[in-house]
């Protein structure tokens, strides 16, 4: 199934070339969960990092539905 | 005492008369510094009933303990009086180096009270303080103001000042200084313009005395190199400063669009971090003496927005860009450099603005009133409306009114989004909830800086929360205010003394803060007493609060944000639940089921009642 994963601001540096403002499509087996699709990507995996799915709070054990958007930025205080 | 002065200069601009006063030292305690120390005096001095743009409203400059010391961020000041917006308190915070050089003087606070006869403005050189003519500066803007008094005072001054807007008494008007840095929200520039203040000069080479100079040293720099990943090279605040969060919002669905008619914005790419860096930016510029430096000097080179200045940062993206749905950058960076000219909050400005183009797409203002065509989208009707909003030209005159009052003269005060008639800041709290009960609770109307529980919510720092839930969030916004009110209080700048308030189990906890606080000042804090100090502060404007008319029964939320369900993007259908939240907020804040502070709770804080 195809999902996406989306790369926030200083994290859109590990992309591939081949991304598109951010935004990387990835074809993988069923039952791929949000860590599975995250830890192919060479960021941190611990509380220094925001990992949502859908824009959404999620274990990050949840598994994936065709279409679905991962999203990762560094966690820091903004605004 | 050390890191204190305990010296207060107030200045009474009606009899020009200037006294200096000694601060109790308990006093100096138990409120801490900065805010705290404000409202002390405000609460002790002022009738809270006072019209906000009269002689008798107070206007307090404010250093911390740790302004002016090698603690990492210690630049910062509160600008602390009652807001003409709101009806209910301002304190607004700003960075930059007047702060430094206020505290320099060898005062800690400056009460400027009653109202000058004509235009003035205060130089403060330590022990010299003159209150001089101001003619020559009324109309001028903030940068031409403060290039002349550089100039006829001295290249190691460093100025405060109003613009236009604050000069015309437009309730979004902000206090600047050093060009391009704001106490900006709650109209705190149009209480100095009501008093003919139109700038304050600060020199001065007295640096506060430090309890333990060499402890400070060491634990600014451990701080410095520790304290987290903000300040490393490469993390999203060295490189973009704020602008990058528009990018996280957005994937949240909490980005202010159109009016919070929506919370996500389809030209976000056009008008982010990327778009700016790549476009305008030129370099980054710090307060002083900021490990993080987070400002971004910018120019738009040529064309119809050509300019020079500062930002835009985050909260002016997310009101005068998607907010009014505008989609040009080099206009939103160009209102922004207006704003700072004219002096005037970026938040209100642009979210009245949005207000405006809403009503007139509902056919509820006309093109006849309002002198043009304004729709969502429209920079360059955007634009006029600043224009017209800081010299109170036609239109300008309800626009500077804010949204609230601009909403209801024309018959929908429904579609102004504000709580205590302030507008709310970047982020939809229908898709935050506890920023939603932050905003409807806040002592200063709706504020992200009262208490920046996004932080949490949004950005995992220090640990990621739901956005969407409302469990525990009572709990979670009583300990973001005081944490907020403490950093307030001490001198520093949140966005990196917020690491400055986790324990090592990252949870907010002021062993470092009051670690800090102990070498600047000596007045061996503990954690627990530097939280109660805070909430002794927070509690007591809460008191001003309900004295000014603005209690409990203003503790709600606008219309759209318990009554319309967001309609697009992850938080897609819902709304504040507030009636889940605030129960159990005043019960953790020790107020009574109404709201109003119990007895014992003002008898522990040391309060009275
Ligand atoms: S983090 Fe940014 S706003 Fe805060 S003191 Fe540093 S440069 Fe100024």
């Amino acid at each position: 199934m195809m999902i996406r994963v989306k790369m926030l601001a200083n994290y859109r540096e590990i992309l591939p070339p081949e991304a598109i403002n951010g935004v990387v499509e990835l074809n993988v087996p069923m039952g791929t969960t949000v860590y599975d699709a995250i830890s192919k990507f060479d960021i941190p995996l611990d509380d220094t990092s925001v990992i949502v799915l859908n824009g959404l709070t999620v274990e990050l054990d949840t598994p994936l539905q065709e279409g679905d958007m991962v999203t990762a930025f560094s966690a820091i205080a903004g605004g | 005492m050390y890191g204190w002065h305990l010296k207060i200069l107030r200045v009474n601009l009606t009899t020009r008369k200037v006294t200096t006063e000694e601060v109790d030292p308990k006093i100096a305690r138990d409120y801490l510094g900065g805010r705290g120390w404000a409202i002390h005096y405000m609460y002790k001095e002022m009738d809270p009933m006072a019209d906000p743009l009269s002689p008798a409203n107070m206007l307090i400059f404010a250093t911390g303990p740790l302004t002016a010391t090698p603690a990492p961020t210690g630049n910062r000041y509160m600008v602390v009086t009652k807001s003409p917006l709101t009806g209910a308190l301002a304190h607004s915070n700003s960075g930059g180096e007047f702060p430094t050089w206020m505290k320099r003087t060898g005062f800690d606070m400056f009460i400027f009270e009653g109202k000058a006869s004509e235009p003035v403005y205060v130089l403060v050189n330590e022990d010299q303080v003159e209150v001089r003519s101001a003619a020559h500066l009324w109309g001028k803007d903030v940068h031409e103001t403060t290039d002349i008094l550089k100039a006829e005072t001295s290249n190691d001054a460093r100025v405060a000042c109003i613009g236009q807007a604050g000069e015309n008494l437009a309730l979004m008007a902000a206090i600047m200084n050093d060009k391009h840095r704001a106490a900006a929200r709650s109209g705190v520039g149009a209480v100095m313009g009501s008093k003919n203040l139109k700038a304050v000069v600060a020199m001065g080479n007295k640096n506060p005395p430090l309890h333990d100079p060499e402890g400070m040293r060491a634990l600014s720099v451990e701080t410095s190199k520790n304290v987290g990943v903000d300040v490393k090279k490469g993390s999203n605040m060295r490189i973009y400063g704020t602008s990058y969060v528009p990018q996280v919002t957005n994937t949240l669905g909490i980005l202010p669009t159109r009016n919070f008619l929506q919370g996500t914005f389809e030209h976000v790419h056009n008008i982010d971090g990327d778009a700016l860096k790549d476009n305008y930016l030129i370099r980054h510029t710090p307060c002083y003496r900021c490990p993080l430096s987070c400002g971004r000097l910018t120019e738009v080179p040529d064309g119809p927005y050509k300019g020079k200045g500062e930002g835009p940062e985050y909260e002016t993206i997310s009101s005068l860009g998607t907010g009014c749905g505008v989609s040009n950058l080099a206009a939103l960076v160009k209102a922004n450099y207006l704003c700072n000219e004219f002096g005037m909050d970026t938040i209100t400005t642009g979210m009245t603005i949005a207000v405006a183009m809403e009503m007139y797409e509902k056919g509820y203002l006309s093109e006849e009133v309002i002198g043009m065509p304004l729709k969502f989208g429209d920079h360059d009707a955007m634009i006029a409306m600043i224009k017209k909003m800081a010299y109170m030209e036609g239109f300008g005159k309800d626009l500077a009114m804010g949204s609230y009052r601009l909403a209801e003269k024309y018959g929908h005060p429904e579609l102004a989004v504000t709580v205590r008639k302030q507008e709310f800041p970047g982020y939809d709290p229908r898709g935050s909830q506890g920023m939603g009960l932050l905003y409807a609770t806040s002592n200063k109307g709706a504020s992200h800086m009262e208490g920046d529980v996004a932080y949490e919510e949004v950005f995992g720092v220090p640990v990621k929360e739901n956005p969407l839930t409302t469990e525990g969030k009572p709990e979670l916004v009583k300990h973001f205010e005081d944490s907020f009110a403490l950093i307030d209080s001490s001198g520093l700048c949140v966005f990196v003394a917020i690491r400055y308030v986790f324990n090592k189990d990252r949870m907010i906890w002021p062993e470092r803060l009051s670690e800090m606080m102990n070498l600047s000042t000596g007045a061996g804090y503990t954690p627990e007493e530097v939280m109660q100090a805070a909430d002794r502060v927070y509690t007591l404007e809460r008191m001003f609060l309900i004295k000014a008319g603005s209690g409990p029964e203003h503790d709600t939320l606008p219309h759209r944000m318990l009554h319309e369900p967001l309609p697009d993007g992850p938080a897609k259908g819902k709304v504040v639940e507030l009636d889940k939240m605030l129960p159990e907020f005043y019960k953790k804040r020790g107020w009574d089921e109404k709201g109003y502070p119990t007895k014992e709770k003002l008898m522990e804080l040391g309060l009275p009642f």
